[in-house]
């Protein structure tokens, strides 16, 4: 009986959220588990907000990344354009330019390393995965060059606001996060861009020939990472009260993480921003949680490695499932043909 | 022992195809088992199937009557089952001896390759075969033939070959070069191997294969002897039904409308210069040997490959496609040939493969995609053209490919075009539903479209076309009407040498 009682509950919960969701909701309660086992600290509001403010930045990424993978895409420069953003945004600030044009100038310098991006992916055919890790390391480089390899500190008191402002006790960072990830959410699911997004990383010649432009499409999504990246650079500096050129390394790692955790798969044409979004918060989740157990920072590196590995073996398993599941399927519509 | 291959009741699925459909024969050693079907009878599915590279979803798979499973070529291998391919399969860069012995060279008490001995022992071997050949000579210097042989004696040089196949060995062989290679056969066929030989040339058949097994859509027919069968019989099993009076059928207007599509001197990097005019209501058939220019010149067309010169003039008016989606908004679409690869998302549902190339018309303003008007497309279209699904969210890879087809069909009609190019609409496609696609095509020229079919069935094409441009070498060869069209007519153009007109 009580057994009947609580696996009707469990269909009803199945039948609310998908299951590939559900399994990470769930991992994310173990996480959460196991953490406040170890510090009872853990769970509490204000490490909630901590996490979520940590996550903030990992979480605009991620919006790229989320496009970029599900096209067929990926980008390795976020860290390095996310270091570059703070330090060109502060040095305009500190030269004596008024907030906002500095902000304007850093976005369309994120616009501009989106089409760099876009242009050796669409023209000199190079895979994005190499094209980006060119971009990363030229990009790091011209934020050193653009400091002489100092931090640039942040006085300006606009700037400073950005990352200081609390609106309803959480900061204005988690909120710009929160905002972003739920519109480009809705244009993936609800638009025709979404939809061709979805296209061409399933088949990109396919697409071409159904009619849509991929390069065209490819150009958007670089150049939109480009400029997300760089309001997040922006407003991490501003929580750092600094621009500096050495920050943000790894970035793109523990965003690739958060996407494919999410279930957006390597193969291009599958995922969404939901997953995205309890994938970043679990990504975070866990990365705090080793500071506040006290795991060196070697072994944080370690652990990191793993959940990727982690994150891509069930990519792997989820994309088997799927073969199987259409070979099943298309066994039976063969059959009643 | 005498050796034997035996599949029980084999069956194979990919997504959408049912690759083999409960194949069951049995060859023995000291005999040739020659495989004959058309394409796409599942001919080289069944050859992977036995060499490991594909594992069967059920049945059993015995070799000298033990099962086996092949999870790899190389297991297969391993145990005495190997597979001469069209495509060698030889490292151009190593020796004949090296090449022979791959990955098992003889070795010195030092690990050392010992090259000394394996040109020895290559050696003999070539002897055996009475090649004129030297172990040392790289495979690069041999002719096409001998690389075959070369692979041959790879597989031979296992003491324990039980089972040989050749996949159409004698497709690039002169005369001579096919005799060599039947007197190895023969030798194998002494020593008791199983050979397998699969082909579709009916004369090399009658001389080399004791027996041969028919398949057709990946069925197995039924064994015959390979010297008694009249050639009519083995034809009427390999073809089954007869396609003769689907084609009579057909409702066809008799007039057709003023000039649709008129191409002059059309080039591309890869065909060219082509001219040609399509009338409305008109089918105009492209036939021509693989490879003739066809794909490419509708390619040109859609704006997929680039355009370096000539005109496209629809309804009395220049056009340019720079992309397919030019050409889709001035009314020319394509169905590619390869759906897989080049028709069908595979990730998305049966839905948005319909409505993918409606995307601009189906949303508003700010791009938000409405899809309720969305599903009275999709409905009507799995109505019309009797797409089976159990509904549109199935993803169009759980479809057979038929209905796959009729889908990317269904996208390209809901934007109502006025030109539908159908690279080998047919092609894997089952009887049952070739017959339906004919009706469609029909239906599609009398509500006044142009259209132009590629295909490379020359009964398919002379079934349904009013007027017939033959291709070869990248230009049109000649132009026969319909009702004067015959196989061997639409043939020797498309085997004529110019073909530049």
């Amino acid at each position: 009986m009580e057994e009947k009682k609580s696996s009707m509950v469990w269909r009803r919960v199945k039948s609310l959220i998908p299951g590939d969701k559900l399994i990470l909701i769930v991992a994310l309660i173990i996480v959460v588990a196991i953490f406040t086992s170890l510090n009872s600290n853990y769970l509490s509001w204000t490490n909630f907000v901590n996490i979520l403010v940590a996550a903030s930045l990992i979480g605009l990424v991620a919006i790229g990344h989320t496009y970029l993978i599900i096209a067929g895409q990926n980008d390795l420069s976020p860290g390095s354009v996310a270091a570059f953003s703070g330090v060109l945004g502060a040095t305009l600030v500190s030269l004596g330019l008024p907030f906002l044009l500095a902000v304007v100038i850093t976005l369309l310098a994120g616009v501009m390393i989106g089409f760099f991006n876009a242009w050796m992916v669409n023209k000199i055919k190079i895979e994005a995965f190499i094209a980006t890790l060119v971009t990363q390391f030229i990009i790091r480089g011209f934020a050193y060059i653009l400091c002489d390899g100092r931090p640039v500190s942040i006085t300006d008191k606009a700037y400073l606001a950005v990352g200081g402002t609390r609106f309803l006790t959480i900061p204005l960072s988690v909120w710009i996060m929160l905002v972003l990830i739920v519109i480009f959410g809705l244009i993936l699911a609800k638009t025709r861009f979404g939809r061709s997004v979805y296209a061409i990383g399933g088949n990109k010649d396919a697409a071409r020939l159904a009619g849509l432009n991929p390069q065209r499409i490819i150009t958007i999504l670089f150049v939109m990472m480009g400029v997300i990246t760089a309001l997040g650079g922006i407003i991490f500096s501003s929580r750092m009260h600094s621009g500096q050129p050495a920050a943000n390394v790894n970035l793109e790692f523990d965003a690739i993480t958060a996407v494919v955790l999410g279930g957006v798969s390597f193969t291009g044409g599958v995922g969404d921003m939901f997953g995205t979004i309890l994938g970043v918060i679990l990504i975070q989740a866990f990365n705090t949680g080793l500071i506040m157990v006290n795991v060196p920072t070697f072994w944080q590196n370690v652990a990191r490695g793993a959940l990727l590995l982690f994150a891509l073996t069930s990519d792997y398993i989820r994309k088997r499932n799927r073969e199987k599941m259409l070979l099943e399927a298309s066994k039976k519509a063969l059959a009643s043909n | 022992m005498e050796h034997s291959v035996e599949f029980r009741n084999i069956t194979k699925y990919f997504p959408g195809v049912k690759a083999l459909d409960d194949v069951s024969f049995v060859a023995k050693g000291g005999e040739v088992l020659a495989f004959l079907g058309e394409n796409g009878a599942g001919k080289s599915t069944l050859l992977k199937t036995l060499n490991g590279d594909y594992q069967a979803t059920s049945g059993e798979y015995l070799l000298d009557g033990q099962e086996v499973h092949f999870k790899s070529p190389h297991e297969a291998i391993e145990a005495g089952v190997s597979v001469i391919y069209q495509e060698r399969q030889v490292l151009m860069e190593l020796s004949v001896a090296e090449n022979i012995f791959l990955g098992r060279m003889p070795a010195n008490k030092f690990g050392w390759i010992d090259k000394g001995e394996a040109n020895k022992r290559a050696q003999a071997i070539i002897d055996d075969f009475g090649l004129p050949i030297r172990p040392q000579t790289k495979v690069k210097d041999l002719s096409i033939a001998y690389q075959q042989m070369v692979e041959i004696m790879k597989a031979y040089s296992r003491e324990d070959l039980k089972v040989i196949c050749f996949d159409e060995p004698t497709a690039s062989l002169s005369d001579a070069e096919i005799d060599a290679l039947f007197n190895i056969i023969l030798k194998l066929k002494g020593e008791g191997k199983v050979i397998i030989y699969v082909s579709h040339r009916m004369s090399e058949i009658r001389r080399i294969a004791d027996k041969v097994a028919i398949f057709k859509d990946g069925r197995y027919i039924g064994t015959v002897d390979a010297q008694t069968t009249p050639e009519a019989d083995m034809i009427r099993m390999m073809v089954g039904r007869d396609l003769g009076d689907i084609y009579d059928k057909l409702d066809r207007d008799k007039v057709i409308g003023e000039e649709l599509l008129r191409v002059e001197d059309l080039v591309s990097d890869y065909v060219g210069p082509v001219s040609f005019s399509l009338r409305k209501g008109e089918v105009l058939g492209f036939s021509g040997l693989v490879g003739a220019g066809r794909t490419e010149l509708a390619r040109a067309i859609i704006g997929a490959d680039k355009v370096l010169g000539g005109k496209i003039i629809l309804e009395g008016r220049e056009i340019v496609d720079k992309s397919p989606h030019d050409a889709m908004r001035n009314g020319i679409v394509y169905v590619p040939e390869d759906r897989k690869t080049q028709g069908i998302l595979a990730n998305l549902d049966v839905s948005k493969n319909i409505t993918i190339s409606m995307l601009e018309q189906n949303s508003n303003a700010i791009g938000v995609v409405d899809t309720k008007k969305e599903d009275v497309i999709v409905e009507d279209s799995i109505k019309d053209f009797a797409i089976k699904t159990p509904n549109a969210q199935k993803k169009i890879v759980e479809l057979s490919g038929g209905n796959q087809q009729k889908c990317i069909v269904a996208r390209w009609m809901a934007t109502m075009p006025k030109v539908l190019i159908l690279d080998e609409p047919t092609k894997g496609i089952d009887v049952g539903a070739k017959s339906e696609f004919y009706q469609m095509i029909c239906r599609f020229a009398k509500q006044g479209l142009g259209v132009i079919l590629i295909s490379s069935e020359l009964p398919e094409v002379i079934g349904l076309s009013d007027r017939i441009i033959v291709m070869a070498n990248r230009a049109v060869a000649g132009e026969v009407m319909g009702k004067d069209a015959t196989e061997e007519k639409l043939l020797s153009l498309a085997m004529s040498e110019g073909g530049r007109n």
